[in-house]
């Protein structure tokens, strides 16, 4: 049992039942089918938004560039299908190619020349978001195909969105990438102790560009399929991804400076971020006050996880 | 000498015995003077290719007036990386700040100096409340100031309900709209006056003396008797209070206080002016060293290649771009300076 409570999944796990059980017991049109495929719907978007920085926190670094690859990806993707009149499994290819290409094209920048990747994804922030806006000259594609719209908005088994698929496929790779390969154990290891990392025979080098790469990658699928959910190709598409692409990782334990993020925690944060926003909704909240919430559950996250570290650098001192 | 370079604690022993053969070549690899190289080639280049109408008055006037803005964004911004840190509600702060000075104007109806006087306090506030979460909980600012933006431009957008306040004095807004000698903005000289007072405050002062030590070397300067918390809640002050004096400059230029006036998204559009400048002006992210002329070049540089590229109609989408391809340049070549500089010191 305590090993259970230690573990970085238990917290978010109880407040995010605690929170629907008390949401559902106030406002029962919470769990109505409806409102449960709205949902899952922001959830499939934000995770992947939430893993595109978590791989970039496993190895102790920040991605600010995450949403301007997203909505260079999305703007591509449409555009793509609109202009060239590419079928949109192709488009959604070179989509996701765009977005790996952005995040090899940091990894490169932070990895050979060793300048912090704050300043590195602040520059390529920019530039991309300079790209999108030159090339759809601030207005969105209307020409999203119908097949895409149905994609993004209809359902299978009742509430479930199609949507939920390729991010339930995702969320097993993370996983899988994170616990069973060795990239995701050399990535958590350049995280933990860089020196040490590159001591032991692990290419720190290579193993940022890696995780760059797959942030990008993971980035552009989450464009991708904002623009199937909103059915238009905005150029204002990742504005607004930069608080919770580190609200979820942070709310899941995981630690800035690198070495420890869990893929179940840091999906139950999204859960979590997802819910509360829903409530805010439901019980007519100033939506305005979204914002302030988010903020909130940042310090209170990264506030509990300081007060962890604490205690357990106090038990091992007793030892 | 070399600019106002303010550094402490050298890094390195090589460089306490400042080998005096180098010396002009320092000073010629100085982001000081790359920059005056940089700013007097681009302004010739811009006015041949606009035949002179880049030096227009009316051109160097709203030149000075968009410059004094980044400029100040860049102090505020600055005067938190003397710490190693970082603050990135310098925009959701400046706004914050601007929006109660348009509140008192408007709804008050205090006169516009009090009221001004008012959003700085406010500024200062929150630079607390800042440097203090960030001191007591010994977190990086990083994660602090990114909630702490979100909330800041929250209860500011939920208490405005993102209206303008447009009802600012004509005293005031005559401010941005005045020219001296036919070209050069008050504004400019608010900006280059606060350069004055932080330059001051780096060189003479104990004060910033202590903040460059508890920046470079956080544990040597709490054993030499620096109270290191208190001198970068201290920081954190002095940067909400020149990021409410950028934003009372923008209030002055636009003559309203606009929610949006740092950007849609809870004041992002300022931190890239505002890492712009240090970075370009050669201070150290790590903390420790500052440049305010450098800075103030680096401001100066940003804003005249904004200012070329729209007037020689690139396309206007296109600068942001550009300017972010800048900074990648800038730290691209401030790496290669650095290992050159190291290089020459070995030999």
């Amino acid at each position: 049992m305590s090993r259970m409570v230690q573990t970085d999944w238990f917290g978010p796990l109880a407040v995010t039942l605690l929170a629907i059980v008390i949401i559902g017991a106030f406002n029962p049109s919470f769990l109505s089918p409806l409102n449960i495929q709205v949902l899952l719907l922001a959830i499939t978007v934000n995770m992947l938004i939430a893993y595109a920085q978590m791989i970039i926190v496993a190895i102790g670094q920040m991605n600010l560039a995450v949403g301007a690859i997203g909505g260079l990806a999305a703007i591509s993707f449409t555009g793509m299908m609109q202009v060239w009149g590419l079928s949109p499994p192709v488009a959604a290819l070179l989509a996701a190619l765009i977005g790996l290409g952005a995040g090899i094209v940091n990894g490169c920048f932070i990895a050979i020349t060793g300048i912090s990747a704050f300043v590195i994804t602040l520059a390529t922030l920019s530039v991309f978001k300079g790209i999108n806006l030159a090339i759809t000259r601030a207005q969105p594609f209307y020409g999203v195909p119908q097949s895409v719209k149905d994609f993004g908005n209809t359902t299978f088994l009742g509430p479930l969105p199609w949507l939920v698929i390729p991010a339930a496929v995702v969320f097993v790779l993370m996983w899988y990438l994170l616990n069973r390969l060795p990239l995701g154990r050399f990535i958590l290891a350049v995280g933990g102790n860089t020196h040490a990392a590159e001591l032991s025979g692990i290419s720190v080098r290579r193993t940022v560009i890696a995780a760059h790469a797959i942030s990008g990658l993971l980035a552009a699928l989450a464009g991708v399929a904002l623009v199937a959910r909103l059915e238009i190709g905005q150029p204002t598409i990742g504005d607004d991804w930069l608080i919770l692409s580190f609200a979820a990782p942070v709310i899941g334990g995981a630690v800035l400076a690198g070495g420890h993020v869990s893929t179940v925690a840091t999906l139950l944060g999204v859960i979590i971020v997802a819910i509360i926003t829903q409530a805010l909704v439901l019980f007519h909240i100033d939506p305005f006050l979204v914002q302030v919430v988010l903020g909130l559950l940042i310090l209170w996250a990264v506030g509990i996880n300081r007060w962890r570290e604490v205690r357990v650098a106090r038990s091992l001192k007793r030892i | 000498m070399h600019g106002d370079e303010t550094s402490v604690a050298a890094p390195g022993p090589a460089a306490a015995a400042k080998p005096m053969k180098t010396g002009s070549v320092r000073f010629y690899l100085t982001n000081e003077f790359g920059l005056v190289v940089l700013i007097v080639l681009f302004a010739c280049m811009f006015g041949l290719l606009t035949n002179g109408r880049f030096f227009s008055a009316f051109n160097q006037f709203t030149l000075g007036r968009v410059a004094a803005v980044n400029i100040m964004v860049g102090f505020a911004m600055m005067v938190v990386i003397v710490t190693g840190g970082l603050n990135l509600a310098v925009g959701a702060m400046g706004v914050c700040s601007a929006m109660t000075f348009g509140f008192l104007v408007e709804w008050a109806g205090l006169p516009w100096p009090v009221a001004a006087l008012a959003g700085i306090a406010l500024g200062v506030a929150l630079g607390w409340i800042n440097g203090f979460v960030i001191v007591r909980s010994g977190l990086h600012s990083f994660i602090i100031t990114l909630a702490s933006m979100s909330i800041f431009f929250g209860v500011m957008i939920y208490l405005t309900k993102a209206q303008s306040f447009r009802a600012i004095p004509p005293g005031f807004s005559a401010f941005g709209s005045m020219r001296l000698f036919s070209s050069v903005s008050p504004l400019l000289v608010v900006a280059v006056v606060m350069a004055a007072l932080l330059v001051f405050l780096y060189r003479y002062t104990v004060t910033g003396r202590e903040m460059l030590a508890a920046g470079a070397r956080p544990e040597a300067a709490e054993l030499s008797g620096v109270r290191v918390g208190r001198v970068f809640i201290l920081c954190h002050m002095l940067s909400g209070a020149l990021a409410a004096v950028t934003a009372l400059l923008v209030v002055a230029r636009t003559g309203a206080a606009i929610p949006s006036m740092a950007g849609q998204q809870l004041g992002q559009d300022w931190l890239l002016p505002a890492f712009l400048g240090p970075v370009l002006g050669g201070t150290l992210l790590s903390g420790g060293r500052v440049s305010v002329i450098g800075t103030m070049l680096g401001a100066v540089l940003v804003t005249m290649l904004t200012n070329g590229l729209l007037l020689l109609q690139i396309g206007e989408f296109w600068v942001q771009a550009c300017l972010g391809a800048l900074l990648l340049i800038a730290v691209l070549i401030d790496l290669a300076r650095r290992s050159y500089l190291a290089h020459r010191r070995m030999v």
